[in-house]
């Protein structure tokens, strides 16, 4: 007798169909926003990190696509010198999993924002959240929560102390897990281990809102952060004067995942019941820059795999 | 309502965990406890507890099923699952090291072309033996680790030690401390994180009841 892994799930009928009408849905939220569909290639070359699914075409080790960001920026930054501005997509990734039991093959739908003058990010941040604050209802969620972080606040403090980037991926993986007693484990020795660690202590504090950030400017990096904390407490403030009912908007100082990618204010969004978050994104102006390009970008994707898990889990 | 669930160890850590227990919201019903109920209900109505072997426990709260759990870090070395690790809780404190025959050296063991060293942590050995460029087949096992260097199954042993006492009843010495291994709090981090006015508080308060300062 045969047996399929979990890993890649069949949709039957009733999923099947919830996941055209969720896809419909949120695309035509982007497509209303002005945000255009782009469908790069679900087999993408050089796949250099080893948590994707590869295999040879030809002679030629490939892999299917693992995540639609970069798969995106390869395409614009062949095709294009001047950027489109306004990008959006749908359709499955494939990549190995933290937990044995995840899906390897998950289903989204998200947009990219895409700036060439830096006085136009702010801007494009907040048109982003507020893409994302219209999430939930047009999905029939109640009671999300969307956690507003910055990846700034650990890496930063982190360069000026000279953390080796080997030790600062470690130490912020702990971090993201809320293990200060690891991320003091790791430090020892270092000359700056007490002020990185009182400044992780008020990262990890809780989401509190605007008081946060009061803190934040107490601590020991306050003046360095200055502009990000500054930058937070704006967007803070013109999103709440936006929020939809039934969402509640959270400063998440200590959401530090994703570190290595994330260069600016990042946004994820929770639901009761969800395992994992059904939204995540954030500004990362490092990938264009990399490729060649002084292109400033950001975005977001919805899970819709997560969203189809916390149906079954309510049925 | 259904109660919310906490996963709790068996074995080693529940012996030090349940007397700190009692007389909180958190104590164990204890006619439930000596039934086969797999739930326990604690003193709070609106708890729960679920007594699981610690390799288990780990999976139980990142997928959800547990909100909380306490285990011990060497458990959660050797699991590659995503989890909050809210809080040392510092008892249960044991040190992972690497033992041997009172006979033979740590140089000597470094020396030996075929070295094989057994384990019940293969995760944390393997990670040792890179960083120091030792190269060694890991032999896995699950209990009495100490018999394979006694009966010629390996020349050495990476467990964990508490009181020494049965290394010395085996003749086995240790040769260097790998890293300390304590009681954990860990929350399942979906729900730690979209329901932070119900996991939190909660959390803020085992922590507090069973961190050892």
């Amino acid at each position: 007798m045969p047996t399929h892994t979990p890993s890649f799930p069949d949709l039957l009928f009733d999923d099947a169909a919830r996941l055209r009408r969720w896809e419909a849905q949120l695309m035509g939220h982007l497509d209303g926003a002005g945000y255009r569909e782009l469908h790069p290639s679900l087999v993408m070359r050089d796949p250099v990190n080893p948590s994707t699914v590869r295999f040879f075409d030809g002679d030629q080790l490939v892999a299917l696509r693992w995540d639609f960001t970069e798969a995106l920026a390869r395409t614009l930054v062949r095709r294009f010198q001047e950027p489109p501005r306004r990008i959006s997509y749908a359709g499955p990734v494939f990549r190995r999993p933290a937990n044995s039991w995840d899906p390897v093959e998950r289903l989204e739908v998200g947009c990219e924002h895409i700036q060439t003058d830096p006085e136009e990010r702010t801007e494009a941040d907040r048109e982003l959240a507020r893409l994302l604050m219209a999430v939930p209802a047009l999905l029939g969620l109640e009671g999300c929560l969307l956690h507003i972080g910055h990846a700034a606040l650990l890496r930063r403090p982190m360069e000026a102390e000279g953390v080796p980037a080997a030790l600062g991926r470690e130490v912020a993986r702990w971090l993201d897990r809320r293990a200060i007693h690891r991320a003091a484990e790791l430090l020892e020795g270092h000359p700056a281990r007490a002020r990185l660690l009182a400044h992780a202590e008020i990262l990890l504090s809780g989401p509190n809102g605007p008081g946060s950030l009061a803190v934040l400017a107490q601590g020991p990096y306050g003046g360095l952060l200055e502009a990000e904390a500054e930058q937070l407490g704006r967007v803070l403030s013109a999103l709440t004067a936006q929020l939809p009912g039934g969402l509640t908007l959270r400063l998440d100082l200590g959401d530090l995942r994703g570190l290595d990618y994330y260069s600016g204010p990042t946004l994820r969004l929770w639901a009761p019941g969800a395992q994992r978050e059904l939204a995540a994104g954030g500004r990362y102006d490092g990938l264009y820059p990399e490729m060649g390009r002084p292109w400033y970008a950001a975005g977001f994707c919805v899970r819709l795999t997560t969203l189809l898990e916390l149906n079954e889990g309510a049925r | 309502m259904r109660p919310l669930l906490i996963a709790l160890p068996k074995g080693r850590l529940e012996e030090e965990l349940l007397p700190r227990l009692q007389g909180t919201a958190f104590e164990l019903d204890p006619r439930a406890l000596k039934s086969r109920k797999l739930r326990i209900p604690m003193a709070d109505p609106s708890l729960a507890a679920i007594l699981l072997k610690g390799a288990d426990l780990p999976r139980y709260v990142a997928g959800g099923v547990a909100a909380l759990g306490i285990v011990g870090s060497d458990i959660l070395d050797e699991c590659p699952v995503d989890l909050m690790e809210l809080s040392d809780l510092n008892f249960g404190v044991c040190r992972l090291s690497l033992c041997g025959p009172g006979s033979t050296t740590l140089e000597a063991l470094r020396q030996k072309p075929h070295l094989r060293i057994a384990t019940k942590f293969p995760g944390a050995t393997g990670r040792w033996l890179r960083q120091e460029g030792i190269t060694a087949e890991l032999v896995p096992l699950q209990s009495s680790v100490e018999l394979a260097p006694v009966l010629g199954l390996a020349d050495a042993i990476v467990d964990l030690v508490q009181s020494g006492g049965t290394l010395k009843a085996h003749h086995l010495v240790e040769f260097a401390t790998l890293g300390k291994a304590s009681a954990r709090l860990v929350a399942c981090r979906g729900m730690f994180l979209a329901e932070p006015d119900l996991i939190g508080p909660l959390a803020k308060a085992l922590a507090g009841l069973l961190q050892v300062h």
